[in-house]
């Protein structure tokens, strides 16, 4: 168990925090939420009571940002939950190898060739597509919890 | 004639008549059978809607064994003849209508009783649809026969057809029953008022004959008998005309006074009270012979009375179809009122009712026998039907007449035994409080409804304020047991968990209904109940305070709550955005109370708010007040203070109005005067308004996270506060408010309020600047409010590592935190007060622009931005000097330039579908943002204060807007468009913009003007009314520009108008010869409500004048395609005169305009039935 955790630390981002602390109150509709370990986009918000002359909590429905599943959760409103940092990064798209990584150009003009393709079969196709008619091609990719997705394209001109 | 047409015809056609049946029967049975149904749907559909089907229906219906197919026979006749009616000769109309009527009568005993209403029911549409041009003689020849079946002259069977005929005329020929033909509404009308004048009453003594004579029979036999089915027919029918909306002479009154006669009349005041429905009869004084002096009421109650009898024997009881028609018919005479009755005080409407009273009163008591009897197993519509009875007695006399009614009969007076019902049902609530919709539910409904029928009566006339003594103090004990009630069944649920939250707000609408219905039984009876509130909400808090810390205090909580919304319903009504006044009964009521401090209503008021107070000690508030308990103490404060706290009027010449309002009562007005100044500006309501602001301050600090306890704070109570203007002028000089200004800029806590409370708290705090008492004073209090936000945001936006940090959850809490409070701020623009918002929008547009690149991807601060901007703009925008003017446009555009090329050709995917369509839905959110601040630039053009006009600094706002929709229209596709309200912005926008600078599209190039066409062009085919009607008057105006510029020799829309060829060959039409096809095509060939007529007439013809030659070419094609001759020389005739008639010219003057409006009118109803025809 121990060498897990010890894995864990490691693979974490030095210094960037993954997730913050904010009150249940304030998380929104659309706003972003750590449900059971996974990082999920709240897509609906209800609040209740602990009984009639109890304190009110929040019932949140998120759907992972990741795996598209859909995770439940009820918090005392005045409680903190976790709240994942999300971060989006465009690169332009440079190649697409075979074996199903891409290659994407950084700002400081290294290579980032650890990403694959998408698993979405519109996404995929309008990237093959689009790379093979030469187009320009503008990838955003969502990362948050050490994980990453390329989660949109963006056509900005023909080459 | 009669006979139908397939006997005069020869053997061949009989054997394509026998394949016609055998294909509706197999396409009848296919159906039921669900084999290939829609094979089988065409098949009936092409019979329905293929050239004259009369004949083959008629054969079916004769012959086939089918009852489905002569179903469906019967529906094509119908069809058929509606189309084609205008070209049908006189003889055939008559010869389908008395087919029918045969048919019905022939049939009469068929068991299939659904064929015999549908054939009934085509009977009475044709008879309708021929009924203005029938003469009297032809109707009289129809009914002749119906009349003589309702006599019973040809056996049961047929009179009870008879009748049901009747029923689906009657029902046909009322507007809100009727079946549409595709013709105006003043066809319907004129039928209506044709039938109502001519044959109702008639109808009326024919079924009352009908069930006259079959009566004594039914209460000879000892068993149900034929006659029963009859009976009830009738009585139906009876109701049924009673129910008929009798218009009589009012009509003519309306049509004086210049009213719509097609408004269906105010029928009651009161409605918002009441849920059960009680329809007023008013048939007018012709019918007093039938109804009152024939004695018809009285054969009525005989009837049902010895009906009563017979409910132990076979076919008979309390729910036997023939008792409830009979009871329904008791109630509705109950109802009865208007001109029917001479103008002799009353006197015979007093009568009528004592008869009815004194049949309705053997189902109602006495109260306890009955409820005991409904307890063990009897059923209960008597006495619901007697409660409504009840109703509809209140509703058409005055609470005085009405309870004097029973004293004649009874030593108690009808007040009384409408207490003593009610007891009973709020004692049989109280003992079965779990199970839902009992009868005892239903019957507290209608007693309520009739309580506040009668008090709102009081209540609205005036002079006399009260009940009669014995009804004040039924009304007392009768409030006494509805708070028992209430009481008892708030500790019965306080340990309830609330699972079905959902259902609980549903009910909660519901629940301020009943208790504003028991507010008027308590202010009936001031003088008792008002000690009793304060008695009960004194024991409860002594109880808290005994058991302090000890023991479990939950039912005393939840007790205290819901005696806490009772009070304040009782004290004090809903201002539904007016000052509401203290209720007329409190005020009259205490005009011996000399003292103020034993004034009952002010002993119970400072008790409250002495409660409340004790929320401020963090001690007590962890003990007493949770969150639930102080939502009813800050609903209570809120609902109070509008009324009593610092009243309009108090002070000054502002009097008169209240003065007036008071007039008609001789009361001395000092000790209501008192009551109303205890809280004024001078005395004690100073000290009242700060111990609210500091409640207030408490509960959004001391209770983190309570939403619903904070919506309260935030939208009820501070914003009802600041509504008012005599009460901010105090507010501004409180500490505690500058307390609460101080803690909202300041206070991390306050940063973790739902957005929407930011905003309003913003927006509260803003507002109550224009208290101050200078505008230099205003200015600097906006600018101390919000500087700490503006260079918060300004800060924020210059870091450098902006980029890195911009995503992390907490920078993005505290940027959305301070644009929501900014929003706040705008929103509370006015005159006073708008230097400084706008210098605060000033500040931050450079940040705005910086934060929309950095959260490009951040929809929801994305869509924050974008609502602060337009709200910003639509506060400032028409006081802005011209330059300032300039500097928002031009930032408007820098920000749709900034997100257009953030959004434009991107593709958003995920996993999940749900949070595609959550993206479309942002997407949607921030294309209606950018509307709405386009149209808000607008306005500009419309109102504006500027001390120089705006063009002194080149700025020209059509041309911006237009560069806008330019930004904007590319990114709307025509799937968000399916967003209602994005649709209704976009289009009424657009139609705007063509309306008021139609030059303007001239100078578009061709990309973006086949977009803007293109969205039109969706829009006039859009399901929602108003969306086309918007694209109708932006086709007007686009054509009638061109039209009058071209007169004028200018160029008009120039290219875009014109058709040519390109270098392929390719002929490309212009927009307008474009549109005058499709606008042809829609309104002669698709589904439209009928009130686009006029408009599409209005953008008709215009088109027509700019495009005449593709006019002709249009009509010449439609002429060509029709095969037939009388409909092809119909069809000449109708393009014809479609432009000539009415003396139309080629100018476009209202008066023109008018004129084609009628003429496409009656174009439309000329040919649009046979162009329809497949």
């Amino acid at each position: 168990m121990s060498d897990e955790e010890h894995h864990f630390e490691s693979k974490a981002d030095a210094g960037a925090s993954k997730t913050y602390p904010q009150q249940a109150g304030t998380i929104r509709k659309n706003g972003y939420i750590v449900i059971k370990g996974r990082p999920c986009k709240v897509v609906e918000v209800s609040t209740s009571k602990t009984g009639k002359h109890g304190h009110a909590k929040c019932h949140f429905v998120g759907i992972d940002i990741f795996t598209a599943k859909k995770l439940e959760d009820i918090v005392p409103s005045s409680h903190n939950c976790d709240v994942p940092h999300v971060t989006r990064t465009d690169y332009q798209l440079i190649d697409i190898s075979e074996d199903g990584f891409v290659s994407l150009l950084t700002d400081n003009g290294n290579t980032k060739d650890d990403l694959r393709l998408p698993t979405d079969e519109s996404l995929l196709s309008q990237i093959k597509d689009g790379f093979a008619e030469g187009k320009d091609l503008v990838v955003s990719v969502m990362s948050a919890m050490g994980e990453e997705q390329i989660c949109a394209l963006k056509d900005i001109g023909p080459k | 004639m009669r006979q139908g047409y397939y006997q005069s015809t020869g053997a061949a056609d009989m054997a394509q008549l026998q394949a016609t049946m055998q294909a509706i029967e197999l396409a009848c049975n296919s159906i039921q059978m669900h084999i290939n149904p829609a094979a089988a749907e065409a098949t009936l559909l092409s019979l329905s809607q293929s050239p004259r089907p009369y004949q083959a229906c008629q054969f079916i219906l004769e012959n086939s064994q089918l009852p489905n197919a002569r179903f469906q026979a019967a529906g094509a006749i119908r069809d058929a003849a509606i189309r084609e009616w205008g070209f049908l000769e006189p003889n055939d109309r008559r010869g389908l209508i008395s087919f029918c009527l045969c048919f019905i009568m022939k049939n009469a005993n068929s068991p299939e009783g659904y064929v015999l209403v549908k054939v009934a029911s085509v009977a009475a549409q044709l008879l309708k649809r021929g009924w203005l041009d029938f003469t009297p003689a032809e109707k009289e020849a129809f009914f002749h026969e119906v009349e003589q079946a309702v006599q019973g002259s040809h056996g049961l069977d047929v009179q009870y057809a008879g009748i049901n005929f009747l029923e689906s005329l009657v029902s046909e020929f009322s507007p809100s029953t009727s079946t549409a033909m595709g013709l105006p509404r003043e066809f319907h009308e004129q039928c209506r008022i044709s039938l109502e004048q001519d044959y109702m009453k008639a109808f009326y003594c024919w079924v009352q004959h009908a069930a006259f004579n079959v009566s004594d029979g039914i209460i000879g036999a000892n068993s149900e008998i034929p006659e029963v089915k009859v009976c009830s027919a009738a009585l139906r029918l009876m109701l049924q005309i009673l129910n008929w909306d009798f218009r009589g002479k009012n009509t003519i009154e309306n049509s004086i006074r210049g009213m719509d006669i097609f408004y269906d009349g105010m029928k009651q005041e009161n409605d918002s009270l009441r849920r059960s429905e009680c329809i007023l009869v008013q048939p007018g004084p012709a019918w007093r012979d039938v109804l009152i002096s024939s004695g018809h009421v009285g054969w009525l109650l005989n009837f049902y009375t010895a009906l009563r009898q017979k409910f132990s024997c076979e076919g008979y009881w309390l729910d036997c179809p023939l008792a409830v028609s009979a009871r329904k018919l008791i109630v509705q005479f109950c109802s009865l009122t208007g001109t029917i009755f001479p103008s002799d005080s009353g006197n015979m409407q007093r009568q009528h009712l004592l008869q009815m009273l004194a049949g309705i009163v053997q189902w109602i008591e006495p109260p306890d026998a009955v409820s005991k009897a409904i307890k063990s197993g009897k059923s209960e519509s008597e006495l619901l039907d007697g409660c409504r009875a009840l109703m509809s007695v209140a509703t058409v006399t005055t609470p005085l007449v009405f309870d004097e009614l029973l004293k004649s009969l009874r030593p108690y007076g009808t007040i009384a035994l409408l207490a003593a019902l009610m007891c009973e049902v709020i004692k049989d609530l109280m003992e079965n409080r779990t199970e839902e919709e009992t009868w005892s539910w239903v019957a507290r409904d209608i007693l309520l409804d009739t309580w506040t029928t009668l008090l709102m009566q009081l209540d609205a006339s005036g002079h006399n304020h009260s009940l009669p003594p014995e009804g004040i103090s039924a009304a007392a004990n009768l409030f006494a047991l509805i708070v028992e009630s209430e009481l008892r069944a708030a500790s019965a649920s306080a340990f309830s968990d609330e699972d079905e939250y959902d259902y609980l707000q549903a009910s909660i609408a519901a629940m301020d209904e009943r208790l504003s219905s028991y507010a008027l039984i308590a202010r009936a009876a001031v003088g008792a109940t008002i000690p009793l509130l304060e008695k009960l909400f004194s024991e409860r808090v002594m109880r808290l305070h005994q058991g302090s810390g000890t023991s479990d205090q939950t039912e005393t909580l939840e007790e205290l709550y819901s005696l806490l919304l009772i009070t304040g319903h009782v004290l004090a009504d809903e201002g539904q955005g007016e000052t509401p006044l203290v209720p007329k009964e409190i005020e009259s009521h205490y005009t011996d109370v000399t003292e103020v401090v034993k004034h009952p209503v002010i002993v119970l008021s400072s008790s409250i708010i002495r409660f409340a107070g004790e929320s401020l000690d963090p001690q007590l508030r962890r003990y007493f007040f949770s969150p639930r308990l102080m939502e009813a103490v800050v609903w209570f404060l809120a609902r109070w203070s509008s009324t009593y706290l610092m009243p309009p009027g108090e002070s000054g010449e502002s009097k008169g109005g209240y003065e007036n309002y008071n007039n008609t009562q001789l009361l001395g007005r000092q000790p209501a005067t008192s009551l109303v100044s205890v809280f004024g500006e001078n005395d004690e309501g100073k000290a009242m308004l700060d111990v609210i602001i500091h409640i207030s301050l408490s509960t959004l600090v001391s209770f983190p996270g309570e939403k619903d306890l904070q919506a309260l704070t935030c939208c009820q109570l501070l914003h009802g506060l600041v509504k008012r203007r005599n009460i901010i002028c105090h507010l501004v000089t409180l500490d505690s408010w500058r307390d609460l200004a101080t803690a909202f800029t300041n206070e991390r806590v306050l940063f973790s309020l739902n957005a929407a409370h930011q905003r309003s708290l913003a927006q509260t705090l803003a507002v109550s600047a224009s208290g101050m008492k200078t505008s230099e004073a205003s200015n600097q209090y906006i600018k101390s409010l919000t500087s700490h936000m503006t260079s918060s945001l300004v800060e924020l936006s210059s870091r450098s590592d902006l980029k890195a940090i911009a995503q992390q959850p907490d920078m993005i809490l505290l940027v959305s935190c301070l644009l929501e409070r900014l929003r706040g701020v705008a929103r509370a623009s006015e005159p006073r007060t708008q230097k400084a918002i706008y210098e605060m929008g000033f500040f931050v547009m450079n940040p705005v622009l910086i934060f929309l690149q950095a959260y490009k991807d951040e929809s929801v601060v994305v869509y924050l931005l974008l609502k602060f901007v337009t709200d910003w703009v639509d506060g400032q925008i028409i006081y802005l000097e011209a330059q300032e003017t300039a500097a928002v446009v031009d930032f408007s555009m820098r920000l749709l330039q900034l997100y257009s090329s953030n959004n434009i050709g991107k593709i958003s995917v995920s996993l999940s579908n749900s949070l595609l369509s959550e993206a479309d839905a942002e997407k949607y959110k921030d294309l209606r943002a950018l509307l709405q601040l386009l149209s808000n630039l607008c306005s500009k053009d419309l109102v504006d204060f500027a001390s120089e006009p705006i063009e002194t600094y080149g700025t020209n706002i059509s041309q911006v807007v237009y560069t806008g929709l330019h930004i904007v229209t590319p990114l709307i596709t025509m799937d968000l468009l399916k967003y209602p309200k994005l649709c209704h912005t976009y289009f009424s926008l657009l139609s705007h913009m063509l309306e008021v600078y139609p030059e303007i599209i001239a100078q578009l190039n061709a990309e973006a003007c086949s977009h803007i066409l293109g969205t039109l062009d969706f829009g006039l085919h859009h399901q929602d009314v108003e969306v086309v009607d918007l694209c109708l008057r932006a086709l007007r105006a686009l054509a009638s520009h061109h039209y009058k510029d071209r007169g004028d020799g200018k160029v008009g829309l120039g290219s875009h108008a014109t058709s040519y060829k390109d270098p392929d060959g390719k002929f490309h039409e212009g927009i307008l010869g474009r549109f005058l096809r499709s606008l042809l095509q829609l309104l002669l060939f698709e589904d439209y409500s009928t009130d686009l007529v006029s408009s599409g007439a209005d953008a008709l013809l215009p088109l027509i004048l700019c495009e005449q030659s593709v006019y002709q070419n249009l009509a010449n094609e439609l002429i060509e395609r029709q095969v037939n001759q009388t409909f092809r020389s119909r069809l000449t005739n109708a393009f014809q005169s479609l432009i000539t008639s009415n003396n139309l010219s080629s100018t476009l003057d209202r008066m023109n305009y008018q004129r084609f409006r009628k003429n496409l009118h009656s174009f439309l109803i000329e040919v649009r039935g046979f162009l329809r025809t497949v």
